[in-house]
């Protein structure tokens, strides 16, 4: 260790050199001692900074303002130093050497993925992937965003209130959110931590020189191999969340003396189970880059990454299941040879590849050209049950509240009901060899339920250009071109027969309506091809493709004077969207299934600006605002893929409007940050699968359908405030604090329709068609957070931090369809005559979860041995072993006034209560590292 | 640049500690052993005759504590509905072979077995609150239940193994408790067997009916299915009539059944399922395992020859002959115009009745004694060579019924003796009414005889024997129109 700042400040005040004004200083790792090239190191409330050079120096000397200032000293994967600094005119100042520290925050902000991760493989649907967009921001920037990346994220938090399709995640300036649902698929670029760490976000609508962007910011991933740090790096680290072991080990050359410079990282994941039961965790990752400096102006780099994964799923459960099973509890796996066997299972393979060229046209103005690859498979494995019934442990009729849902059950009632409880408690688990005895018992030797994927089969070919050009000294223009072409293939695939021989193709819900039996074209998944028995790995259900090509443009121009900086932007797109099916679907004849769709089309645009305004250093304000248009999702586009060519009614692209304005305050002890934003959102669409028993107008026999639920024109409305304070009391000691209050709510009553091979054809709407969501609260994680905390890093290498987080103001996700006509309707049609809306009102009250406090802890050391740097750090997450609830959902399958009023009223608890994501409790994470 | 050679060794040292410690199960799982064993019963076994003169002897103990006569049947019947034997202390288990199948839906948990696995004489039905069923008791399977700590008795007409009083299914949780499997797996032959033969003891078997059809009008005048139509709830009942006999019973399927939207066949042949009763308990029915159950093989139907004008019938202008029976004071008031005679040997005959203020002519054979009971009633001559388009109707009520034995003829020739006159059938609707109290009038459709000149004489033949076929009818609003 060289200096404290204290003995710093000490020297500057005694040692001050005579030259011309300004300050420099060698920037070095504190622990290595190495010294850092390409620092950025600037004078806080002004523009200009400069780098260092190779040798790690730098001299500031052009814009200076005197009197105490704040020396900002900035170097992605490390820790932002702020040095106060008093520069008198005609002095030079000379710093001698500044440390820096390696920011193990990316570590840490791995973690919080690790939770983002678990929360994208809970959920029935297979769509419910995460939405948070934590996985998005980048550590270090305030208290507030550091709060959201490390504490918050764990549990549902969304900044405000928004998801990750709304912002933009980039690796080497190309796009990576999936065009399917506007998502990054994280498991893509999992388990290549090391060489991710150098990360540029630009928040909200603020400037981004590669994209546009979202209105929840832009995150560009750097795997530029000349960009990685010179040496290896090995780690191990043992958990209890997801993986319980992770060993990792990388190695970087640097950009070496022939111009080449490479990457290698080699990791694998692993874990029988995590936090929930028989969560198995099974993942490689391998990636590389290579790149050459072809001459001063001329750079090619290659990166290539892989990360097959392999993970078992969990899911939400209901109140009851919670309180007999615990929170641990996933129903998803069972005892087979006495191994645990999860039937849902998401493998993800798809390799990326890309190909950057850098050049420097001028010293004013780089051209970046980059290509990337990508192609491989997502699979979700489930059990297709054929017409047996559903074998999951935790249906609802193998529950005590089933049997208990008589107003006044009988004594058997009870001891069935003990019964199945006991049995719950004591087993609750899948039986594989029940599902094995189904096939190897079926007459002709045919399965009667087997487990089958689900898969998404991409290729994806994305090229951009991307300008950078600095007009004058004030004024920087940026702009991209962009094209991504994508092919879908969606199908469903046998994975295990389970013992029988073959499966009948044919929709088993279909077989009791169709004149001919099995054999009558109505079940038939493929007409072209009818009655047939797949084998494993073969294709069958559904079978379609999709192919989504977007070209789009973006310009911006930066203007940055001494008071005020302001930016301006915009971006057109063209997107099209067609299916094309292959397989002609018994219930959707011809052209209705089979061939290409309608080619849906969207011309979208985006303007956005901004300011920032400098009062005095210490006094900041910013101003953003913008408006775009952003096409629907694949998803959202086809309101059921699987089956048939329709394409949602009344779809549009969604219109986004977003303003927000921060005062931002520095001074040398205090750092903060108080932000108001609003988001509107408008024109939004959704679509949900259910099933559901009591649908209004089709008559007493027929309420029962599998159906998806279309919600059109969609308005909500994103409001609220975010603060973040950090103050620096002693040069060890840091103090923080965090707090988000928001409100997201529907303002309006969207469209809703229901569509269903029980009425094909038809598009079914309740009353006046709308449902009541008014005034709803959007569903998504808590709507306030807090936290206090402390940091302290001693001059020793070793540091502890602690925070306690408070969320409340979460809400359940409701059913769309009870807040619809079909809630007031009989089956006839006709409203219900014993309708009170008193009643009413109490049954589709939206319901707030439980406020609750999280407590983490969070410490590491490290040292240096010979040529080794060994660390280590902890984290201990939820220390007070809270039990709390993350998110949930109201089930839709009973949706009316009368079903849902006894449902709700029975004693021993609703046969079809919402389900609900429990909070982990408490879990820890170790890493242990040795760079060299 | 650190020397290769030391990164190459940590990195081997590396890779060998992932393959130590960091593999997780693949999803390679072979399938299980699913072999059974014997399983080693804590109990003697009986057979389920055993069991079903376990349950008599129990109930004609509870009718004697009662002071009921066991031969009055009626008393006895309504003694069984109800009554149930507690087993809570039988230590024995009960065995048998499956013979239902919930596989395809027409079955639902419930499991019928029976005593041997061909031509079972005695069954039992067993309710388990477990779906499906087959996955583990397919058909043929042997059984062993457990009877301690279940009930026997009648439940939907048929002796039931259940929990409690109520006879409740046994709980999934209990099930592999009660129900333990057998190693053995037979081929389950069907008792071949006529309609006429059916009887409690062989309900909850396994039987084969042959030479059997649906109603011409359910499959010749209009093509209907198992179960698919808007009037079957919960179960489709189609009637099966014997060729070689004409004696019927009832096909019941499931609207739960998979095959129930299929049509039914039209020709005849043969069907294989377990006799059962309805769901009230008070008629037989045939319930099929799968479609399969039924094989027509004959593409030939055995109606017999009916009148068969060309043509609609149309509903004339002109009333050619009405008999309301609303002016005569007994029915001897209609001898000497009409033919109403008992041609069996007996005296039961047609007789005059009225409910409601309305008169008609009624026929029973319950409490008559007669087996058989051969009624016939003809009318006067109607002249039909005056008009033309001539249309024939009247209406029925069936009551207390337990079999269609009305049948309706027409002649031109009339001998003034039913046994000597040659008829012909005509192809009227007779109603089949409840088991159990009076069903409504139903008109007999109006039927073309257009084609015949001459007098015509109607004449009603009720076949009755008590008290196997004593359906009650009542006759009335003969009418016969024309332009």
């Amino acid at each position: 260790m060289k200096y404290t700042m204290f003995k710093l400040l000490l020297l500057l005040a005694v040692f001050p050199v005579l030259a011309q004004s300004g300050v420099k200083g060698t920037v070095i790792d504190a622990i290595t001692t190495e010294t850092l090239p390409q620092v950025q190191v600037s004078i806080e409330g002004t523009n200009f900074g400069v780098e260092t050079n190779a040798l790690g120096e730098f001299m500031l000397t052009e814009n200076l303002k005197f009197g105490e200032q704040i020396l900002t000293v900035r170097k992605n994967g490390y820790l932002v130093r702020r040095l106060p600094v008093v520069l008198k005119e005609g002095q030079m100042l000379d710093l001698d050497k500044i440390t820096m520290e390696v920011d193990v925050s990316a570590e840490q902000q791995a973690i919080g993925l690790i939770s983002l991760s678990d929360n994208e493989v809970s959920g029935d649907d297979d769509d419910s992937s995460s939405y948070n967009v934590s996985g998005l921001l980048s550590a270090g920037r305030d208290a507030f965003l550091n709060a959201a990346a490390f504490d918050f994220s764990a549990t549902f938090f969304r900044p405000r209130g928004l998801d990750n399709a709304n912002g933009k995640l980039l690796i080497n300036g190309i796009e990576m959110n999936k065009q399917f649902n506007g998502r990054p698929q994280w498991g893509n670029w999992g388990g290549i931590n090391d060489v991710q760490r150098n990360r540029e976000f630009s928040m909200g609508l603020s400037p981004n020189e590669y994209s546009f962007g979202g209105v929840a910011g832009i995150t560009n991933i750097i795997m530029r191999a000349s960009q990685e740090r010179q040496g290896g790096r090995i780690s191990y680290a043992a958990a209890n969340r997801s993986y319980n072991g992770r060993v990792m080990a990388s190695y970087s050359s640097g950009l070496m003396a022939n111009g080449w410079a490479y990457t290698v990282l080699g990791s694998r994941r692993f874990g029988e189970e995590g936090y929930q039961g028989g969560t198995l965790y099974d993942a490689n990752s391998f990636s590389a880059s290579v790149e050459k400096k072809l001459s001063d102006d001329h750079s090619l780099n290659f990166t290539a990454f892989y990360t097959p994964n392999r993970r078992g799923r969990s899911t939400a459960i209901t109140q009851e299941v919670f309180e007999l099973k615990g929170r641990k509890y996933n129903p998803f796996w069972g005892n087979q040879d006495g191994e645990i066997r999860n039937s849902r299972i998401r493998e993800i393979q798809e390799p990326i590849i890309m190909l950057n060229h850098f050049w420097n046209i001028s010293e004013k103005t780089s051209l970046n050209s980059n290509i990337g690859y990508q192609f491989g498979t997502i699979k979700n494995s489930r059990i297709d049950n054929g017409r047996l019934r559903n074998p999951s442990p935790e249906y609802y009729q193998s529950l005590p509240s089933y049997f208990l849902q008589d107003e006044n059950p009988t004594a058997n009632d009870f001891a069935n009901a003990y019964q199945a409880q006991q049995l719950f408690i004591n087993d609750g688990q899948l039986d594989w060899n029940n599902l094995y005895q189904s096939n190897t018992n079926s007459v002709d030797g045919i399965s009667r339920i087997i487990l089958q994927n689900d898969v998404i089969e991409d290729s994806q070919l994305s090229a951009n250009v991307i300008l950078s050009s600095q007009l004058t000294e004030n004024i920087t223009f940026n702009g991209n071109v962009s094209y991504r072409g994508l092919s879908s293939e969606n199908y469903a695939e046998v994975r295990d027969l389970l013992g029988g021989q073959g499966f009948l193709d044919i929709d088993n819900f279909s077989v009791s309506e169709s004149q001919d039996g099995a054999q009558g074209s109505l079940p038939q998944s493929d007409l072209q091809n009818p009655n047939r028995v797949v084998k494993e790995g073969d294709r069958y259900k559904y079978n379609y493709e999709v192919d989504a090509t977007v070209v789009s443009g973006f310009a911006q121009a930066v203007f940055k004077y001494n008071k005020v900086d302001f930016h301006l932007a915009t971006n057109l797109s063209q997107t099209t969207y067609q299916r094309n099916g292959l397989y002609e679907n018994g219930n959707y004849p011809g052209s209705a299934s089979l061939g290409q769709s309608e080619k849906l089309d969207f011309s979208n645009y985006g303007v956005k600006g901004g300011m920032t305004y400098k009062v005095t250093g210490r006094h900041i304000i910013d101003l953003n605002g913008g408006y775009y248009t952003q096409a629907p999702g694949i998803r959202s586009s086809f309101s059921n893929a699987r089956q048939n060519n329709d394409v949602v009614s009344g779809l549009e692209s969604e219109q986004i409007q977003s303003v927000d304005a921060s005062y931002i305050f520095r001074s040398p002890l205090v750092k903060a940050r108080l932000t108001g934003y609003y988001t509107g959102f408008s024109k939004g669409t959704d679509i949900g699968f259910y099933f559901v028993e009591d649908l209004a107008t089709l008559g007493s026999e027929d309420g029962n359908a599998f159906v998806q639920e279309v919600m059109t024109n969609i308005e909500r409305r994103n409001l609220g405030m975010e603060l973040g304070l950090e103050a620096q009391v002693t040069p060890t000691l840091k103090l923080k604090a965090a707090a988000s209050i928001g409100q997201n709510v529907y303002t309006n009553n969207p469209d809703l329709y229901l569509t269903s091979d029980d009425f094909a054809g038809e598009e079914l709407r309740f009353g006046d068609g709308t449902t009541n969501l008014k005034n709803v609260h959007v569903a998504g994680g808590p709507e306030r957070a807090f936290q206090v905390g402390f940091e302290y890093r001693d001059p020793n290498f070793w540091w502890v931090g602690a925070t306690t987080n408070y969320f409340s103001n979460a809400y359940s996700d409701i059913s769309n369809l009870a807040r619809s006509g079909n809630f007031v309707l009989d089956s006839d049609g006709l409203p219900f005559n014993d309708y009170d809306p008193e009643i009413a009102a109490g049954l589709i009250k939206q319901e707030e979860f439980d406020d609750y406090m999280l407590v983490n802890i969070v410490g590491g050391k490290s040292w240096k041995i010979d040529d080794y740097f060994i660390g280590f750090f902890a984290t201990i997450n939820n220390v007070l072993d809270q039990e709390y609830k993350t998110g949930g959902f109201e089930q839709s399958r009973t949706a009316n006034y009368r079903n849902l009023k006894e449902d709700k009223s029975r004693e021993n608890g609703p046969v079809f209560g919402p389900r609900y994501f429990f909070g982990n409790g408490t879990t820890y994470y170790v890493n242990a590292y040795i760079r060299f | 640049m650190m020397n290769t050679n030391k990164i190459t060794k940590i990195f081997t040292l590396l890779f060998a500690v992932v393959a130590l410690v960091a593999c997780v199960n693949d999803d390679d799982f072979t399938a299980p052993d699913l072999t059974v064993e014997e399983p080693q019963l804590e109990g003697d076994v009986i057979t389920i005759d055993a069991l079903v003169s376990l349950y008599l002897q129990e109930l004609n103990d509870e009718a004697d504590n009662l002071g009921i006569d066991t031969g009055d049947t009626q008393a006895i019947e309504e003694l069984r509905d109800g009554f149930t034997v507690d087993l809570t202390d039988n230590t024995n288990f009960v065995s048998g072979f499956v013979i239902s199948s919930d596989e395809d839906g027409n079955f639902f948990e419930e499991i019928i077995m029976q005593n041997n696995a061909a031509n079972g004489s005695a069954g039992v039905r067993v309710l388990v609150d477990v779906s499906p069923l087959f996955t583990s008791y397919e058909v043929g399977r042997k059984v062993y239940v457990k009877l301690a700590g279940l009930h026997i008795g009648d439940s939907n007409g048929v002796l039931t193994l259940g929990v409690s009083t109520g006879l409740e299914k046994i709980s999934p949780a209990l099930r592999e408790d009660f129900l333990r499997r057998s190693v053995e797996v037979a081929t389950i032959v069907p008792n071949e067997i006529a309609i006429g033969d059916f009887s409690e003891s062989l309900e909850n078997t396994f039987v084969k009916v042959n030479n059997v059809q649906f109603r011409k009008e359910d499959v010749v005048d209009a093509t209907i299915t198992f179960a698919g139509e808007a009037t079957d709830e919960f179960d489709g009942e189609r009637i099966l009539t014997s060729c070689d006999t004409n004696a019927s019973t009832i096909l019941s399927t499931s609207t739960f059944a998979t095959f129930k939207s299929l049509p039914l066949p039209a020709g005849r042949g043969s069907v294989s399922g377990v006799l059962t009763r309805n769901f009230f308990g008070d008629t037989f029915n045939l319930s099929v395992n799968s479609r399969a159950g039924v094989v027509f093989d004959s593409e030939d139907r055995c109606d017999p020859e009916v009148l068969e004008c060309d043509g609609d019938a149309v509903s004339g202008s002109d009333t050619v002959f009405i008999e309301t029976f609303e002016n005569i004071n007994d029915e001897d008031d209609l001898d000497g115009t009409w033919t109403n005679v008992n041609t069996s040997g007996g005296s039961t005959r047609f007789i005059l009745d009225d409910f409601g203020g309305n008169q008609y002519l009624r026929i029973s054979g319950f409490n008559t004694d007669e087996d058989p009971l051969n009624a016939w009633l003809v009318t006067p001559a109607i002249s039909l060579d005056s008009n033309t388009d001539e249309a024939l109707s009247f209406d029925i009520q069936a009551a207390f019924d337990n079999g269609k034995i009305l049948k309706v003829f027409i002649t031109t020739a009339y001998t003034g003796d039913p046994l000597t006159t040659t008829w012909t059938q005509i192809d009227a609707n007779i109603p089949t009414g409840p088991s159990g109290g009076f069903g409504d009038f139903v008109s007999s459709g109006l039927i073309n005889i257009s084609c015949l000149s001459g007098d015509l004489h109607l004449g009603f033949l009720y076949e009755g024997a008590d008290p196997s076929a004593t359906t009650r009818y009542h006759i009335d609003n003969v009418r016969v129109t024309g332009n």
